[in-house]
């Protein structure tokens, strides 16, 4: 493949990303949500393949494979599987109006796009547009995890998030080192096990939304 | 030699919390415990001593400095005094029903794996493992702040894990952000092209522009897990929730380690855009935790809570010093991180044994606590004076250098806030703690004697906290000193 096409390729995912990033901000449903990140880490595993064609790297391969089998399969499973364990009456709950929320996402990309273009030479250590779509989606993310007050949809942010970081992190020229991105895949799995058992605990001991507790204050 | 002690380090803790999972019975475990964490600080002061003679040592992803050593001295320390305490205070948490005996082992397991992650990040050179190893922390930490299993505990731990998490992937764009830059000025080799001592040595050669936006990042995402405000608003119930002995971990040594992270990238932004830039981010983020604790400090009825609101305003102080600079500045950061660690330790330590003895964590409750208990009393009487600034205890002389730093730099307006909310901090401390430790005792207190390994684990650091109020050794001196050159 050409430097042309694979910039092309990775500019085009770049824009799948952002706009799935939009469905998990405006999600109304959790399962909506659940399968929108799923969607999103499908396309980072496929941006590590092109990527890893293009430059011939093996590393490459290996972590959009994992990428797959974890962030697009396993983790939206677990989600899916607590969701039904819950059983969750209620939807995603939204602090303030989704519309606001939107205007803010495209607020947060525009404001990521001017930034990376201000910067000089350094942008071509970093394929296409990865950078301000990497920053956008960070950002974003935490956009995700801030307007909405479940447990749930806070931990989809939180994945959401890390995926912009993936994607900036597998574009940088020769990616990440492979072991430094299996070291980061390995506390990312713990982080959402240890979520996932406080959920459930709070559940089953007082019926209640861990995130929806507030009794520490001042 | 050295080499090899670098990978024994934090398989000691890894090791003893594995061991841990062997036995169920309390007296084994803690022997295992205090065992443990000695072995640890004799490895740590024999890693001092090749350091010292024989200057930093790399192995693969590690590498020690006498930065890192400032650092890995305070958490040997804090975590012998640790497992001391811990002995007693299990013996009246397990009485009480605080503490379940069949979870033990979990219990302590964690807490030495939490060690372990703590030691890896301070002797992590490589800035990916550096990152690996803090997110390591917030998991080991999370399970053990919502240890008790009551709601409270469980919501703390969720605001814990939740908050340090996203706060820290940005440290990890920073960090990719970094690496980017420096893969941009030619540094080549995989894992070699993270390693901090590597990319010191181009450093000055990095994009200015792409290195500002990484530090602002890194120092949100490890700002958030240091407690730097306006993102410590996990901070007051994660350290209150907690057990005790891990409240004194979590204050006394795992924020500094997250310091220690901004520390390493500082150094990075100082020699790629000039020391204005991060200085510039660090004084702002230094000033906000100041002011924003002050209010909370003296509103506040629960002692766990006015302790962690105490630590955003240290940390803050010690990102002051940094951002002052200058040899004066950097060491005194550096020094107050120590002070900071062994006194707040202290103070959760005492405030956990009074917090028992009166069966509430408020301090309109905890009256008279010298009459109750003598010795206690006046540890926690100690801890707070120190904590306040009081000379001749070792906060005193760390804050002071930090105020000589600033005026040294003419920053007026940053001193002027400073010297105010400083003030009114001692003010309201001293308030809380004469209010605790005098008067009338309440009928509700228990009278009961005191144990003897509390106390012996808060005498330890007591002992450590007024030796270095009085004199700074020669060789720690000298220690603060080297380590000190390495970030200016």
């Amino acid at each position: 493949m050409s430097t042309e096409t694979v910039h092309t390729i990775i500019d085009d995912l770049g824009a799948l990303l952002l706009f799935t990033m939009i469905l998990i901000v405006a999600a109304a449903q959790i399962y909506r949500a659940i399968y929108a990140v799923a969607a999103q880490s499908l396309f980072i595993a496929i941006a590590g393949a092109v990527l890893a064609t293009a430059t011939g790297n093996v590393d490459l391969w290996v972590i959009a494979g994992v990428t797959l089998a974890v962030k697009a399969i396993v983790l939206p499973w677990v989600l899916h599987w607590v969701v039904q364990r819950m059983n969750v009456r209620r939807e995603v709950e939204p602090v303030i109006p989704v519309g606001a929320t939107l205007a803010l996402a495209v607020l947060i990309v525009v404001v990521s796009f001017q930034l990376s273009a201000s910067l000089g030479p350094v942008r071509q250590a970093i394929t296409g547009n990865a950078l301000p779509v990497g920053i956008a989606l960070t950002l974003t993310g935490v956009l995700a995890m801030a307007t909405q007050k479940t447990a749930l949809t806070q931990m989809v942010g939180l994945f959401a998030s890390e995926n912009g970081i993936f994607f900036t992190a597998m574009s940088v020229t020769e990616g990440m080192p492979l072991i430094i991105e299996i070291g980061v895949i390995l506390d990312v799995i713990l982080a959402a096990l240890v979520m996932t058992i406080m959920v459930l605990r709070v559940r089953s001991t007082v019926d209640a939304d861990i995130a929806d507790l507030d009794r520490l204050r001042g | 030699m050295a080499e090899t002690l670098l990978w024994v380090l934090p398989l000691v803790p890894a090791a003893t919390a594995l061991l841990m999972l062997t036995t169920r019975d309390r007296r084994i475990l803690s022997a295992i415990d205090v065992g443990g964490s000695t072995v640890l600080l004799a490895l740590t002061l024999v890693l001092a001593r090749e350091v010292t003679s024989g200057g930093p040592r790399s192995a693969g992803l590690l590498r020690v400095d006498d930065l890192g050593l400032v650092f890995l001295l305070l958490v040997a320390v804090l975590t012998l005094a640790v497992s001391i305490y811990t002995v007693g205070w299990l013996k009246q948490a397990l009485a009480v029903g605080n503490m379940k005996s069949e979870l033990l082992r979990s219990y302590f397991a964690l807490v030495h794996a939490f060690v372990a992650t703590m030691v890896v990040t301070i002797l992590a050179d490589n800035l990916g493992v550096l990152w690996i190893a803090m997110e390591g922390t917030t998991i080991t930490s999370a399970v053990l702040i919502g240890y008790h299993g009551h709601q409270h505990g469980l919501e703390a731990a969720w605001k814990y894990i939740i908050v340090t998490t996203i706060g820290i992937s940005f440290g990890l764009f920073g960090t990719v952000l970094i690496y980017a830059a420096a893969a941009a000025a030619g540094l080549q080799g995989g894992a070699g092209a993270l390693s901090w001592s590597a990319i010191m040595k181009v450093a000055p050669t990095l994009d200015p522009g792409i290195v500002r936006i990484g530090f602002i990042f890194v120092m949100v995402g490890y700002g958030t897990k240091a407690g730097l405000a306006p993102m410590h608003l996990w901070l007051p119930d994660a350290h209150s929730q907690a057990p005790t002995p891990v409240s004194a971990l979590l204050s006394g040594v795992l924020i500094k380690c997250a310091l220690l992270g901004i520390i390493r990238f500082q150094t990075i932004a100082a020699a790629a855009c000039g020391p204005a830039f991060p200085a510039g981010v660090l004084l702002v983020f230094g000033l906000i935790s100041v002011v924003v604790a002050t209010p909370f400090i003296l509103a506040q009825h629960d002692l766990k809570r006015l302790l962690g609101y105490h630590s955003v305003e240290h940390v803050g102080i010690v990102a002051l010093g940094l951002g002052f600079g200058g040899r004066i500045g950097t060491y005194a950061a550096l020094l107050h991180v120590v002070n900071h660690g062994i006194t707040k330790a202290l103070a959760f330590f005492a405030a956990g044994k009074a917090i028992a003895r009166y069966g509430s964590r408020d301090m309109r409750v905890i009256r008279g606590l010298l009459g109750v208990a003598p010795i206690g009393g006046t540890l926690l009487l100690l801890a707070a004076l120190s904590l306040a600034g009081v000379p001749p205890f070792s906060i005193f002389v760390s804050e002071l250098l930090v105020l000589r730093a600033g005026i040294g730099d003419s920053h007026w307006v940053a001193i002027a806030v400073f010297l105010a909310m400083v003030v009114v901090i001692f003010a309201g401390l001293l308030h809380h703690a004469g209010s605790m430790a005098f008067g009338e005792p309440a009928a509700a207190a228990s009278r009961e004697p005191e144990s003897w390994s509390p106390l012996l684990g808060m005498m330890l650091l007591a002992g450590i906290m007024i030796l270095l109020g009085l004199t700074i050794p020669a060789s720690f001196d000298g220690l603060l000193r080297r380590a000190t050159e390495i970030v200016r």
